[in-house]
């Protein structure tokens, strides 16, 4: 820790953090383009501890815990504690906030592990966790950053694990679904927001699941006892008090769940695979000249956030890279975007964050208020957007007219790299094979055009040496040079 | 024991840990079902008897 010699006067003008009301030790606001956290009593003398121990110096130092500063004269504000607030910290900023049901298996595992890590090393030094919540990682690229250093605090003797129903739920169950089922996870992230209870997992669970490693224990006698000892909270934990409770305990717990998460896997069909490591339909020249026209665009000049939406294998999210300081990689399927995450960690990357959301059902807000989680345009807009070979499966697969895409697009604010494939394009043919002839009428190359320049200026357009696929270089109506899309192409 | 976690820990999600903690449970464990035995022959009186007693206690020398 370092104390950092800005006052509080530069958090006047502060916005709470609608998602940090929880623990009343803490809570995060903004000001300017800062994060702060404001502290009780309780709450700083836990960061006292925390600040000189041996983990924040390791985990600290290595990026794994969010970089934190505590401010000199930064008690007092702002309101929005419950309790009064006793210090402020400022944090480092983490480039774009996502969540667990945005997650893929691999990134959910390894915030498992960091969480699972920490809590070990607390303990070490006589603190714990004090919940285990998913939603205090965050990534980095491909590196999770714990952000909730709050969550810390020091051991009362006789404890038991008190986050580790929440650790079932929000990581346990998640992983256990989508391993040993095939069941992706984020639905079930997404549909609440304390994740899956004990009673639920055991209904998802089959009674052959009671042989699998770490199910018997943590989902079907969990949920046992759960079910049992409902009404008798008071006299358990007296019961648990009288036993002898011992840290040891806590720690053998603990080590427990790590052995068992870091043995559980999950991969994606073969067929991913395969296509991973493919460019589907495209004659070589044509991806050639796609590449080439997406490097020139973004190495023109510095971009600050990039969403690479329909990422695939993640190609052009690294050429964004390039130039951008951020890029979000977003694609519905679960499937490349796991290997993706998977080569970005094997690289180190810390400028590529990979995302699973199907933009015709994006995530939107959540929890308390509708505020708790925010919906992805919420959260940081891009200024630059590629959407390559996407628009016909948002048009014609999801169903949304052309106009419409094209108007959310524009709702961002950015410039704009898209692909128009033309009806005679194989995958276009392919997506309207199945249904009624005259279903998608607006799917033509001529209503796309008219629609993108009522929304953008177009700089520039290009057809791919297939004569199938169209690419588009467009800027925010009024801050680009307009081409006259009638004349012939270049 | 007083908990004052924000977050709750869950009846039976305690029992769990206590359970669950490899051989460093056992004598936990042992202790637990233990201290219900003597409840069950009524050697010991149950928590909630405890308290009323106490509480009634602290009552009437007010």
């Amino acid at each position: 820790m370092s104390t950092s010699t800005e006052t509080s006067e530069s958090t006047t003008a502060s916005q709470l953090e609608p998602g940090s009301f929880r623990d009343p030790e803490s809570r995060v606001f903004y000001a300017g383009d800062g994060v702060y956290r404001s502290l009780s009593a309780d709450g700083l003398a836990d960061f006292e501890a925390l600040s000189s121990s041996k983990l924040w110096e390791r985990y600290g130092g290595e990026g794994s815990i969010v970089a934190t500063d505590l401010l000199e004269n930064g008690a007092g504000l702002p309101e929005g504690l419950v309790k009064e607030s006793a210090a402020v910290l400022k944090h480092e900023r983490i480039p774009f906030v996502s969540y667990p049901y945005e997650w893929t298996f691999s990134m959910l595992k390894d915030a498992a592990l960091l969480q699972l890590d920490l809590m070990l090393a607390a303990l070490e030094e006589d603190m714990v966790l004090k919940d285990s919540s998913p939603y205090n990682v965050q990534f980095e690229g491909s590196k999770p950053v714990f952000v909730d250093v709050g969550s810390f605090e020091r051991y009362r003797e006789g404890e038991p694990w008190i986050g580790y129903r929440q650790f079932c739920m929000l990581y346990l169950y998640p992983l256990l679904l989508q391993s040993a089922k095939d069941v992706p996870f984020h639905p079930f992230l997404r549909g609440a927001i304390d994740g899956i209870p004990p009673a639920q997992m055991r209904g998802l669970a089959s009674a052959r699941d009671r042989f699998r490693k770490g199910m018997f224990l943590n989902v079907f006698m969990h949920a046992r006892l759960e079910a049992k000892h409902a009404d008798r909270g008071g006299e358990v934990k007296e019961e648990i008090r009288r036993a002898g409770f011992k840290k040891q305990l806590i720690q053998a717990n603990v080590r427990k769940m790590r052995k068992l998460v870091s043995k559980l896997e999950w991969s994606p069909p073969q067929g991913v695979w395969v296509a991973y490591g493919e460019r589907n339909s495209y004659s070589d020249d044509d991806a050639k000249r796609k590449d080439e026209f997406v490097r020139e665009v973004a190495t023109s000049q510095q971009w600050d956030l990039t969403w690479d939406i329909g990422a695939n294998n993640g190609r052009y999210s690294r050429i964004a890279a390039e130039g951008s300081r951020y890029v979000l990689a977003v694609d519905a399927d679960q499937g490349p975007m796991e290997l993706l995450y998977r080569s970005l960690r094997d690289d180190g990357d810390e400028q590529i964050l990979t995302l699973t959301m199907n933009l015709a059902d994006p995530s939107p807000g959540l929890g308390w208020r509708g505020a708790e989680r925010k919906a992805l345009p919420d959260r940081g807009k891009p200024d630059l957007v590629l959407a390559l070979a996407l628009v016909h499966h948002v048009a014609i697969a999801a169903n949304v007219p052309v106009r419409e895409f094209v108007d959310w697009l524009a709702s961002l604010g950015p410039s704009l790299v898209i692909e128009f494939p033309t009806r005679e394009d194989p995958m276009v043919k392919k997506l309207l094979a199945p249904k009624r002839d005259g279903l998608h009428p607006d799917y033509e190359r001529e209503n796309f055009e008219s629609v993108l320049a009522e929304f953008f200026d177009v700089e520039r357009r290009e057809r791919l040496s297939s004569g199938t696929r169209l690419l588009y270089f467009a800027r925010p109506k009024g801050s680009g040079a307009p081409i006259d899309l009638g004349a012939p192409e270049a | 024991m007083d908990l004052i976690a924000y977050l709750d820990p869950g009846t039976g999600s305690m029992l769990m840990t206590a359970i669950a903690g490899g051989v460093g449970a056992i004598a936990v464990t042992a202790k637990l079902y233990w201290g219900r035995l003597l409840v069950l022959l009524h050697i010991r009186k149950p928590e909630a008897e405890v308290e009323s007693a106490q509480s009634r206690q602290q009552t009437d020398s007010a």
